[in-house]
């Protein structure tokens, strides 16, 4: 096993600190829900998945990539909220909101085959050809998009929990709901808003995959163990907690995949998320 | 019953395993492969998941586990087929055990995280297969292996083995259903920790039930990897195992043995005609579609919901509505011999117990004993230690500090399973009954795993006693859910019984009731005294108290202030402050 | 000003109160004390809109309560400080007290009232970065009352300030509790510490078994032999 160069390092650290982004994007929605809502939502890779065969369909029509978030946010916003008023509708606690949205998934997956077929596709844009150069390391920029966006997206939500009257009050109802209620809090209102704000995450994930990656529908289950690993060990409901961790979780495979082989990359996060789940489960 | 269960089996088994011989088209083969094949794997998980409630979303690592340990055997060892099947079987229980001898373990991983960690196991065993050289990344070939020749045609072969392992996963499923294993498992389902302390071995089950349920995943994956000849990381770990045989046992019924072998002919049956029409993608969304509706609508499943539809018409038209009345004369026989009035020798002594919560101190340095035959009562006001000085003691909760002695025995070292079976008892104050089981099966579980540990029959049969006793042998069969209050708590008296315990500790278990009821349960508490209990009565309502309790101790903020005869501490001016503050001393 | 109408409240199948009625006057301090289980907290949750009534009415002003959904009883002036204090744990001191006055008519004279609030309660000053749960008890009931205090309520719920408190931090909550209403907020006090309740109280209901046993002045009921045998038999 000899050693990479510095610049190969570089290169792997850097790629693992863009894939790291993706997976605070993919999760930020996720850990969001499940924190604050008790609704773990499976179908959110699905989602987007959905939003990325979206904008891929969008921009082959002439849209610039970009503006195709006019259309899916929205659309995936209101999505969002529609789920979280069926769980509240029949009550389903926070196990069968797993089985409802693992039917979900398998739903949209078929969806997405029927309409798009199973062969891969791939969005050609403008931006996935400018590259730009630090020193020796190239960086391509939908890599800094996604970055740009997980980055912008975490941070503007922990500021929204953190400083905002409403945000708040969120935090409130996820801590003690009905006590919420008796101070005046909106409850339902409030969680209706939230969970359409993590589907509409999912949908600007959506984006960043289409950007970067090849789309095919099997691919969406590649993603779910990571970002769940990345998800549970940021902290349930915590806005920064999947990007730090989502970047802990890409550098380390990154390392793995220089150091030895490429596919022993899942490996790291699963380890690690088994790790953490037998040695402090009430971080949880 | 047996035999006539058996005889069905083995018609069945007949039966079926002459299809292959009447020339039908191949289709028909394949298809009955299929049902059998998802059969043994719907039913092999709702072993561990339905029964138990510990939804597992792994089980295709331990399906994956059986294929690759077959496809290595066979094309690598040179082993012949039929053995790689116990090999594989093997192979997956014995991964499944090593996983849950760890994880159940873990108290707080249970449902949402149980699962995810399962399904993060597949993904790792995945991996780990895909880049060793158990495959390496092409997959393995099985084609050349040569298979034994039985039946019609060279696939008959398949067919006949996992009709085999489809009978023998039923059948193994309804043995576990009827056994103590069994019982066990569904009081965990409902309530894992009222089950440890009423006697159930919950570790050692779960992991039972666990290996059971990977060793026929296992059997059905070495099959399954001769059938399709090629074997790919990809196709065996995929996301479907888990998924269908999740919507199969919840559609079919994950509380019955036979529900998820409903589900799994019927999503078999759907998937089938979809595949056959070109539509398997529409297939597959239709699955889904399927588990959500079920999930929302049908908890039960459909297996699940006709059965209980049908006990529930049974048990109306049977049986009418009845006022619970006290039987005293169908006592059973006293467990102990009772020592008269008062009490005797020391039988539990607690010497400075202490118990912190988050730097709260619920008890400090509590002193004090109860002797045999007599009935304590533990007072104070909200907040004074009561319910946690019985938590302690009946190993709920460890305590910080302090021993307990019972009977001359440390309580504090023994296993919260184990303190049933060493005659104590308790009951909650807020009722815990096992909310799908019957109210006869409720009463019958400690008399099945307490002191007296006995067989089914004759604990149903100790359980009928005791049901008659406290005035509820009219609602034998029916669910805790449609008793009222004051029955519930006579339910949680008849569990607490039920295990022969030579101390009872009852939690509040007036508050809530009417006059009458209360009367009526001053009555019982004294008929159970009288039989040879010892009685540790935590109360609020003095006039019961002052009514059955030979000695009181009375607790305030943790510490014992006062013990004694019931009226004289009362007027202490010590209690009197502690209860109504100082004006009033 | 409080109207409460022969209510009944059940969980599950028995009913946990029933035909209880209790009134409070604009500016009064009334407290109802009764030994534990008797539906205390049942009754004041069912006030505060945490609970529903099954039977009976519930009036505020004249006006019908209990067909409001649970985040309205705030807006018409009710502000509770439950059992347990339930306070949102893992956020900190001023910002529990900040979601004190999330309501509308509190909103705008939010600053005010925390100004107010630290006054009576000076300790909270001192902490208000800190996480609510790392206070200790007697701190984190003032820190619920101050929440209360935040929604300019104009009838306060308190049920069993003093639970889990020692007897010195009690005496301090409930002369907080005297001054509040001086100030001319009405009190409805659910306690089972009966001397203290006594004290501040201008009439008192006992509440047993889930029913009214008795109502009056506490001059009235300490002359009356039902709360001694309430309690003590």
């Amino acid at each position: 096993m000899a050693l990479p160069s510095l610049t190969l390092l570089g290169q792997s650290l850097l790629s693992g600190l863009f894939i790291g982004a993706l997976y605070g994007l993919l999760g930020l929605g996720l850990s969001l829900s499940w924190g604050m809502l008790r609704q773990i939502n499976l179908a959110h890779f699905a989602l987007a998945f959905l939003g990325a065969y979206l904008t891929y369909q969008l921009a082959g029509a002439g849209m610039d990539p970009l503006a195709t978030l006019a259309v899916v946010v929205p659309g995936f916003f209101a999505l969002g909220a529609l789920m979280h008023w069926v769980f509240a509708r029949f009550s389903v606690s926070a196990f069968n909101s797993l089985l409802v949205t693992f039917g979900l998934t398998a739903i949209i997956e078929a969806l997405i085959q029927w309409i798009w077929t199973a062969d891969f596709r791939r969005l050609e844009s403008g931006y996935g050809e400018v590259k730009f150069r630090i020193g020796a390391l190239y960086v391509a920029l939908p890599e800094l998009l996604t970055l740009a966006m997980a980055v912008a997206l975490s941070l503007l939500t922990w500021a929204w929990l953190r400083y905002t009257y409403t945000g708040k009050a969120m935090r409130a109802i996820a801590e003690d709901a009905p006590i919420a209620a008796a101070f005046g809090v909106n409850v339902r209102g409030l969680s209706l808003l939230l969970s359409g704000l993590s589907a509409a995450f999912a949908g600007v994930a959506g984006l960043c995959l289409a950007l970067s990656y090849t789309l095919a529908p099997a691919q969406i289950y590649a993603w779910l163990g990571v970002v769940f690993a990345a998800v549970m060990l940021g902290g349930l409901g915590n806005p920064l907690g999947p990007l730090v961790a989502g970047i802990v979780i890409g550098v380390s495979e990154a390392l793995t995949m220089a150091l030895t082989a490429p596919a022993w990359a899942p490996l790291v996060s699963f380890s690690l998320l088994i790790i953490v789940l037998l040695a402090r489960p009430g971080k949880i | 019953m047996r035999w006539h269960a058996l005889a069905g089996f083995a018609a069945a088994g007949i039966a079926l395993s002459a299809v292959p011989f009447f020339g039908l088209p191949a289709f028909y083969e394949s298809f009955l492969y299929l049902v059998f094949h998802w059969v043994v794997l719907a039913v092999s998980w709702n072993i561990l998941s339905g029964y138990s409630g510990y939804f597992s979303f792994g089980h295709g690592a331990f399906f994956g586990a059986g294929m690759y340990t077959t496809a290595t055997l066979a094309t690598k060892a040179g082993v012949p087929f039929l053995w790689t099947l116990p090999a594989a079987g093997l192979v997956a229980a014995l991964f499944g055990i090593a996983l849950g001898a760890v994880v159940f373990r873990v108290p707080r991983l249970r449902g949402e995280l149980f699962a995810l960690l399962t399904l993060a196991v597949t993904f790792v065993l995945a991996t780990v297969v895909l880049n060793t050289p158990i495959d390496g990344g092409p997959g393995l070939y099985l084609s050349a292996v040569p298979l034994p020749a039985i039946g019609p045609s060279p696939s008959s072969i398949f067919y006949l083995l996992a009709l085999a392992a489809a009978l023998a996963a039923l059948w193994i499923a309804r043995e576990i259903h009827r056994s103590k294993l069994g019982t066990g498992l569904f009081a965990i389902h409902d309530d894992e920790d009222v089950a440890e302390v009423l006697g159930v071995p919950t570790y050692r089950y779960k992991l039972a039930a666990f290996g059971v349920s990977c060793g026929l995943a296992g059997v059905a994956g070495g099959i399954q990897a001769m059938f399709i000849s090629y074997v790919t990381v990809g196709e065996t770990f995929s996301i479907a195992v888990p998924l269908y045989v999740v919507l199969m046992s919840v559609l079919g019924g994950s509380r019955h043995w036979f529900g998820p072998a409903v589900g799994a002919a019927f999503v078999t049956g759907l998937l089938y005609a979809f595949t056959a029409g070109d539509y398997a993608v529409a297939g597959r969304a239709a699955v889904g579609l399927i588990l959500i509706l079920v999930i929302l609508f049908l908890p039960e499943g459909i297996f699940g919901e006709a059965v209980g539809w049908l006990k529930r018409r049974h048990r109306l038209s049977a049986t009418p509505a009845a006022a619970p009345v006290i039987d005293v004369a169908d006592i059973p026989a006293p467990a102990a011999a009772a020592a008269g009035k008062g009490g005797g020798e020391p039988m539990l002594e607690v010497r400075g117990l202490s118990k912190a919560f988050h730097g709260v101190q619920a008890l400090a340095e509590v002193d004090l004993e109860v002797r045999r035959g007599e009935i304590l009562g533990l007072v104070g006001p909200n907040g004074s230690g009561k319910s946690t000085l019985i938590n302690v003691v009946s190993g709920y909760f460890r305590p910080d500090s302090g021993r307990i002695l019972f009977e001359g025995r440390d309580l504090a070292a023994l296993e919260a399973h184990r303190i049933a079976r060493v005659g104590l008892a308790r009951t909650y104050q807020i009722p815990r009954p096992f909310a799908h089981l019957s109210v006869l099966e409720n009463v019958a579980l400690p008399a099945m795993f307490g002191r007296g540990a006995l067989k089914r029959a004759d604990a149903e049969g100790e359980a009928r006693r005791w049901l008659a006793f406290t005035g509820l042998a009219a609602k034998a069969r029916s669910l805790p859910g449609e008793l009222n209050l004051h029955q519930r708590k006579f339910l949680e008296l008849a569990r607490a019984l039920a295990s022969r315990p030579s101390l009872l500790l009852l939690d509040e278990v007036l508050s809530g009731l009417t006059h009458a009821e209360i009367d009526d349960a001053i009555r019982l508490i004294r008929a159970i005294r009288d039989q040879g209990a010892t009685i540790v009565f935590v109360e609020h309502l003095i006039r019961a108290v002052m009514e059955l309790t030979d000695r009181i101790v009375v607790l305030s903020y943790g510490r014992v202030i006062a013990q004694g005869d019931p009226r004289g501490v009362m007027r202490e001016p010590d209690v009197v402050t502690a209860y109504l503050g100082k004006p009033y001393a | 000003m409080l109207e409460v109408e022969r209510i009944q409240v059940s969980y599950g199948a028995a009913p946990a109160i029933s035909e209880v009625s209790i009134r409070v006057g604009a500016g009064e301090l009334v407290c109802v004390i009764g030994p534990n289980g008797a539906g205390k907290t049942t009754l004041i949750n069912a006030i505060a809109g945490l609970h529903r009534i099954e039977a009976g009415a519930l009036r505020l002003d004249g006006r019908d309560l209990s067909r409001l959904p649970q985040h309205a009883y705030c807006d018409r002036g009710i502000a509770i400080v439950p059992e347990g204090r339930r306070l949102f744990t893992g956020m900190s001191v001023r910002e529990n007290l900040e979601l004190g006055s999330y309501r509308r008519g509190a909103r705008a004279r939010r600053a005010e009232s925390l100004e107010r609030v630290c006054g009576v309660f000076p300790v909270l000053r001192e902490r208000l970065a800190q996480p609510a749960g790392s206070l200790s008890g007697g701190q984190q009931q003032m820190l619920a009352i101050g929440r209360a205090l935040m929604a300019q309520p104009r009838l306060l719920l308190l049920d069993e300030p003093s639970l889990g408190l020692a007897p010195a931090v009690v005496l301090a909550v409930f002369s907080v509790i005297k001054e509040i209403n001086a100030g001319g907020v009405a009190v409805l006090l659910v306690e089972q510490s009966v001397a203290m309740a006594l004290e501040i109280a201008a009439r008192a209901y006992v509440l047993e078994e889930g029913r009214i046993a008795a109502e009056g002045r506490p001059d009235e009921l300490l002359a009356q032999p039902h709360i001694r045998r309430a309690y003590l038999g």
